[in-house]
């Protein structure tokens, strides 16, 4: 008879057919379609017949068995923790590309048409509308001695090459006119490929504007946001600061274990899992209202209501991952446009209930496919049955399921078997690179997660990411030239960066790693033997995310030093990660 | 710009037979042959000192050198900005035609492909003429800027087809069928 | 008479602001082509018949042709007639064509074998109203009809199914799409081409793409025609765009055996716009193109001047060019989409009188398109006529009875059929496994104007859907087979119809278009029969009690009251 094993998951829904003869088993056909609707509710009814129907490939069914799916809703929210302002426009540190000349420049702002009546050394001060060959010339021509100067335009460098001698200029001041006049002001420019001394350092500051120790601590902050600038501009503004605020988010309540643990949310990712681990295995997680992460929680279980029919207040939040990242912010009080990394907390939260609607699911796909549907089992259980036909694997087995939306652990021992979902997985992954990068392109985040990096030198090579060279024999398209790319199956596909490879890849890297490293232990760790990696031995990789070029040996890493070997899964040496659910689910049948 | 914008003029002074660059951070402009003369200026009466002036500004300001070279045998732009890409030290080549079309070459594409191109000349102001000199020079260094915005204005076809068409045909007859590209010194001389 | 220094007249500021200023205006350059059509540059008509064969053709020896001349002469000219009618005085002929007593099909076997500098030398003779009367009986389908653009700026699939159903209610008989971003155009044609069909059964559906994408769509059903298959008047021209008379052909043919609709479009000001108008008037290179057209043996043509319309719009008696270029490519027996579809004046004037050599006496399709989208989303750059011009046009057709192809239509009809369409779509998409159209959408669909009234779709999962459909092998069955089986089984039907016509052909008829009964009207059982006053197309009966009604027009029984 032709049995069909069906796993219907948060983002796909996979099908595997089998023709069972005297108990062998032959394994005929897969196929793979987005999920339909919530995971778990009568809405993938769809999907589940269109994949059993391209599986089948014409054939008739006898038989469908689903996994017992239970609807796991997942939910992200970013929180930015941390603002820059600078106060009284007292510094700008936005560092131009271009800048002109090298050297210090200490001396009074003026307004560049009021050069002529200046006195002592002088800082032109160039808003826009002036031509460069003006400036220049209006400059030489006054008769001041001007020192430096700061300029709205791009054109540090050609009004620069104009004099008779250089001066350190910083130019592309968007708020050039906010630049307080008849103050005392330094304008520091490095040589090309080097990084100011003076206007970073506190001392320095001290030196040039004669400040006394108080006042020399009270400017270290400009100093310390000044670091690592090829050009600066700091005006002696009588309370001018530079802060680094943290932005109060609110505070997320996590209980369990008997207790209630509240923990504010910008105290940082690592603080958040502290108390998580303090209070597991969690019960609930509630955030504040009219923020993000309060919003994102009570979104999660609304939606669940809407889905289940279960009264929000029995719906529990089951798991919740926090991530330090960093999201470039535009500074407020900035002139020209200055951006900080500012530190941002990812909280991804997950909540699933028990309450199963697959019997309406599997009523309904048999009488679409006119043949008798079963709930095969639970899909921890089926993800090691299925994983268990990768060669060279034996009981006792672990399984680590990638998704899209939560990371599942599972094992299988001779005693029995546990399963447990955790939140964070693809989707995160995703977001955090997404975010990190100032891409606001969730298409290109996504190639940046799946793909290696290249650097198109010409047109007809790349340099990889591990510094091999690829020639082409076609010219590339123009659309990639000198650009970062992705390699993806379609060819080199742009990012819209100005980072070097090197600091994609490494975000790409740190995200993956953040997410799923992180989860593989804590969701390994709750079905461990007394809660030890220690004594898993084997654990088998499947879903998406274990295709992906490098997430397994982040993982693999990762479990090395406990002392745990891992792999990606093979079902029926066949199949890659993929289906071992629905393999499973037939499987299991079979041996029945 | 400051008001009154000052008004400049520009003289090409042929300095000889346009030559292969050796330098890799130099950009080649390759303009048309009615450029600078007889035609003064692009089709929304930008001056063509503004335009070279602007286009010289942007390549300066990066730190790169300019080269400017005047193509005589044809008036279709990816013919000339190509001819100038082949012969730029950097391979990278700015191509203009006197109405003020547009764009950004290389050596090793295919004549037809650019990097950037600007095809509504009537939308092309200084400031854009700016940022077209300092990508071309940002190309030439390896760096990958992001390309110059371009507008687009569903009326200019209406406005400026035919005037277009006229300038075209009448920067054909200045063609000079067999003459090699020369090499220019673009001399810019203050008015007022 | 004194004049103090520097003072206007405030009524010169006053023209001076006026729109039509705002165009583009160019004095006449004939030596280079920058002429409309009355040049001394143009050849002197002649053609010389050896053995049965063309061997000089408009001052031309056959070792001197280009291959716009070979493929003329082999292909479009009929030789046997050729010496005789080119011997006809050209004002005779002219006559001819005005005069309604000389039927069509006598005017077309003169027509046949004349040659394109003849054929320029006799409408040169005829003033625009006199081309507008040549034009009424000339057009190959008796009853006219007129085509849309729906597109989006966005590239939002269900505002072009949405703006679809309207337009094809509202009377266009043709559909046309195209993408801003080109791999999204799976989505778009099927949208299109569901839309069309909720609207009213019988709309034909195109998606102008580059020529092999466009083709395969045509061949999977989810577009019914193509039409963007550009001709050029000189050989220079043509192979600067990498194809020859005979390359354009095989194509046509590959259309013709799937038997899917096609024609090819051309217009004047093409080829001096590309500086290689080799010193010919526009109107003479267009003619080229006509007769190029005829020789390939495709049953119709766009033009009137399309895209390039600055340029003839530009000189002198443009306009009346391009109302010739109409006129000429009805005599040569092929179906006429006759321009007026791209943006090319400021002024509301002049936008109109445009039209009107084609609007009054009727063309195969007055408009080609009209933009059925407002013109900001009209992704061909902005077309003549749009959205916002509907109660205008339909106001035009009922002051001067003629029939535009348009009709007023109330609103709760025009909801119903957006919903129904925006249904349909989300219905089709769920079925094919593609990004899910949200009730949200939906609604928006129902009352919206333009994109910026649409929820933003997720363009990532709608360009993976859109490659799935061409992985995936979807053709048009399969959207008829998910309309019925979700219920939209009038829809189903209407576009298995349509498909069922390639078996038959009759799609590949002169100027073939579908009833909403799916009849097809073409000029084989559709032949224009005008023969002057009281013959031929009128509006009448039925169809003109349709166009009598407006948005507001008071009863004549309560005048407190509107004709609702």
């Amino acid at each position: 008879m032709i049995v069909v094993g069906v796993d219907i998951g948060n983002s796909t829904t996979e099908a595997c057919v089998a023709s069972v003869v005297e108990g062998r088993v032959e394994y005929s056909g897969t196929a793979l379609t987005r999920t339909t609707g919530v995971k778990g509710t009568p809405d993938n009814t769809e999907g589940a017949v269109s994949a059993v129907r391209r599986a089948l490939n014409g054939r008739t069914p006898d038989l469908v068995l689903l996994n017992e799916a239970t609807p796991v809703i997942s939910g992200l929210a970013m929180e930015t923790i941390s603002e820059t302002i600078i106060t009284e426009s007292t510094m700008i540190g936005h560092n131009p590309a271009t800048p002109g000349g090298s050297g210090i420049g200490v001396g009074t702002t003026v307004s560049i048409d009021a050069l002529v009546s200046a006195t002592g050394p002088t800082i032109a001060v160039v808003p826009a509308g002036w031509d460069f060959d003006d400036v220049a010339h209006e400059i030489t021509s006054s008769g001041a001695d001007v020192v430096a100067a700061v300029l709205a335009h791009d054109d540090a460098v050609l009004v620069c090459n104009r004099l008779r001698t250089p001066i350190p200029v910083v130019d592309e001041v968007g708020a050039v006119e906010k630049v307080p006049l008849g103050m005392l002001a330094a304008v520091e420019v490095a040589p090309p490929g080097r990084t100011i001394r003076t206007l970073s350092d506190s001392y320095g500051l001290a030196s040039v504007f004669g400040l006394d120790p108080d006042q020399t601590r009270q400017v270290s902050p400009v100093a310390r946001a000044l670091t690592g600038n090829r050009s600066a501009v700091v005006v002696r503004t009588p309370s001018g600061d530079v802060t680094d605020r943290r932005i109060p988010v609110g505070t997320l309540t996590l209980t369990g274990a008997g207790k209630t643990q509240r923990v504010d949310v910008d105290a940082g990712a690592e603080e958040i899992m502290a108390t998580l681990a303090r209070v597991q295995p969690l019960d609930d997680a509630t955030g504040e209202p009219g923020t993000h992460v309060g919003g994102m929680l009570a979104q999660v279980r609304d939606t669940m209501t809407d889905v289940t029919g279960q009264p929000a207040a029995e719906i529990r939040i089951r798991d919740v991952l926090a991530v330090d990242t960093v999201v470039p912010n535009e500074v407020r009080g900035g002139l020209a446009g200055e951006v900080a990394l500012e530190n941002a907390v990812a909280l991804a939260a997950m909540v699933r209930t028990s309450r199963s609607r697959m019997q309406v699911v599997a009523d309904q796909v048999a009488e679409a496919l006119g043949c008798r549907a079963e709930i095969g089992g639970i899909e921890g259980e089926m993800a090691v049955r299925g994983a268990l036909t990768t060669p060279g694997t034996a009981v006792p087995i672990a399984v680590l399921d990638l998704g899209g939306g939560s990371t599942d652990a599972a094992l299988l021992t001779s005693e029995g078997s546990s399963a447990v979902h955790v939140a964070g997985a693809g989707e995160l992954v995703t977001k955090l690179i997404d975010s990190e990068l100032a891409l606001d392109d969730r298409e290109q985040a996504e190639a940046v997660k799946r793909y290696p990096l290249a650097k198109v030198e010409s047109f007809f090579h790349v340099r990889h990411e591990d510094g091999t060279v690829q020639f082409f024999a076609e010219p590339l398209p123009s659309h990639v030239f000198a650009r970062v790319v992705t390699m993806t199956p379609e060819g080199p596909a742009p990012v819209q960066t100005r980072h070097t490879v090197d600091h994609v890849r490494r975000v790409r890297r740190e995200a993956k790693r953040k997410v799923f490293a992180v989860n593989a232990l804590r969701a390994l760790r709750q079905v461990a033997p007394q809660g030890s990696l220690r004594l898993l031995d084997f654990v088998v990789l499947l879903g998406g995310s274990a295709l992906d070029f490098e997430i397994p040996e982040l993982i693999a890493d990762a479990l090395a030093p406990h002392g745990v070997v891992c792999g990606i899964g093979n079902v029926h040496g066949t199949e890659g990660p993929r289906n071992a659910v629905a393999s499973g689910l037939v499987d299991a049948w079979v041996s029945r | 710009m400051t008001a009154p914008a000052a008004e400049r003029s520009l003289t090409l002074k042929e300095v000889g037979q346009a030559q292969r660059g050796s330098r890799p951070d130099e950009v080649v402009i390759a303009v048309s042959p009615a450029f600078a003369d007889p035609f003064t200026k692009t089709i929304v009466e930008v001056p063509h000192a503004e335009v070279i002036r602007q286009i010289l500004a942007g390549i300066e300001e990066q730190g790169v050198h300019a080269r400017m070279i005047k193509v005589w045998d044809t008036a279709d732009l990816a013919a000339v900005a190509h001819i100038g890409a082949r012969l730029s030290g950097s391979g990278i080549s700015v191509g203009l035609l006197s109405r003020g079309t547009t764009m950004i070459h290389q050596r090793d594409l295919p004549r037809l492909s650019n990097l950037e191109l600007f095809p509504q000349s009537p939308l092309l102001d200084a400031e854009v003429f700016r940022l077209i000199g300092s990508n071309a020079a940002q190309y030439a260094k390896g760096e990958s800027p992001a390309p110059v915005p371009t507008r687009n204005d569903q009326m200019a076809r209406p406005r400026w087809q035919a005037k277009a068409a006229l300038l075209h045909l009448k920067e054909y007859e200045c063609i000079v069928a067999g003459r090699r590209p020369v090499e220019v010194e673009p001399v810019i001389s203050r008015l007022s | 008479m004194t004049t103090t220094e520097g003072r206007r007249s405030k009524r010169t500021e006053i023209l001076e602001a006026r729109p039509v200023n705002l165009d583009g205006f160019v004095e006449e350059w004939p030596e280079k082509g920058l002429v409309a059509m009355e040049s001394d540059f143009d050849p002197t008509p002649s053609v010389r018949v050896e053995d049965g064969r063309i061997v000089e053709l408009d001052g031309r020896a056959r070792a001197d042709f280009d291959f716009m001349d070979t493929f003329i002469a082999d292909h479009a000219l009929d030789v046997e007639t050729a010496e005789e009618v080119n011997a006809i005085p050209s004002i005779e002929i002219a006559r001819m064509l005005v005069d309604p007593r000389a039927t069509r099909d006598e005017v077309i076997a003169v027509g046949r074998g004349l040659t394109p500098a003849k054929i320029l030398d006799v409408v040169k003779l005829m003033n625009v109203v006199e081309i507008m009367m040549a034009m009424q009986k000339m057009r190959a389908r008796r009853t006219p009809a007129n085509q849309a653009h729906s597109t989006s700026a966005k590239d939002n699939p269900i505002q072009v199914a949405a703006d679809a159903a309207e337009g094809a209610l509202r009377g266009f008989a043709e559909l046309e799409t195209t993408l801003g971003v080109v791999r999204y155009a799976p989505l778009v044609a099927i949208a299109l081409q569901v839309g069309g069909q909720v609207g009213r059964g019988g709309v034909l559906t195109q998606c102008a793409l580059e020529e092999a994408t466009e083709l395969e769509l045509g061949m999977r059903g989810i577009t019914a025609y193509a039409e963007t298959i550009s001709v050029y008047g000189t050989e220079s021209v043509f192979v600067d765009g990498d194809d020859t008379p005979w390359s354009k052909t095989f194509l046509a043919g590959a259309y013709a055996s799937r038997g899917i609709k096609m024609r090819f479009t051309s217009g004047t000001g093409s080829e001096v716009q590309m500086g290689n108008a080799e010193g010919r008037s526009m109107l003479y290179l267009e003619i080229r193109c006509i007769l190029m057209a005829k020789g390939a043996g495709v049953q119709g043509l766009q033009n009137g001047s399309i895209s390039c319309i600055g340029v003839p719009g530009a000189v002198p008696g443009g306009i009346r060019a391009v109302a010739a270029e109409n006129l000429i490519a009805s005599w040569m027996d092929l179906e006429c989409a006759s321009g007026n579809d791209q943006s090319f004046s400021h002024s509301s004037m002049r936008r109109v009188s445009r039209a009107l050599p084609q609007l009054l006496p009727g063309t195969d399709f007055v408009c080609s398109g009209y933009s059925g989208v407002p013109n900001a989303d009209n992704m061909f750059a902005g077309s003549n006529f749009d959205v916002e011009d509907y109660d205008d046009w339909n106001t035009i057709q009922r002051d001067l009875q003629v029939d535009g192809g348009l009709r007023h239509v109330r609103e709760p009809e025009i909801l119903q059929v957006r919903e129904k369409a925006a249904r349909a779509l989300q219905a089709v998409f769920a079925e094919l496994d593609l990004p899910p159209i949200t009730d949200a959408e939906v609604e928006a669909a129902v009352y919206a104007h333009g994109s910026g009234d649409y929820p933003d779709r997720d363009v990532l999962e709608d360009l993976k859907g859109a490659q799935a459909v061409m992985d995936r092998g979807v053709t048009g069955l399969d959207l008829v087979k998910a309309l019925e089986r979700t219920g939209f089984h009038d829809v189903a039907e209407n576009l298995l119809t349509v498909l069922r016509q390639r078996v038959s052909g009759d799609l590949l008829q002169t100027s073939a278009i579908l009833t909403d009964d799916f009849v097809p009207l073409s000029a084989i059982n559709d032949a224009n029969d005008y023969g002057g006053p009281g013959s031929g197309y009128r509006l009448e009966g039925e169809r003109w009690e349709q166009l009598k009604k407006l948005r507001h027009v008071t009863s004549a029984e309560n005048p407190e009251t509107e004709v609702s």
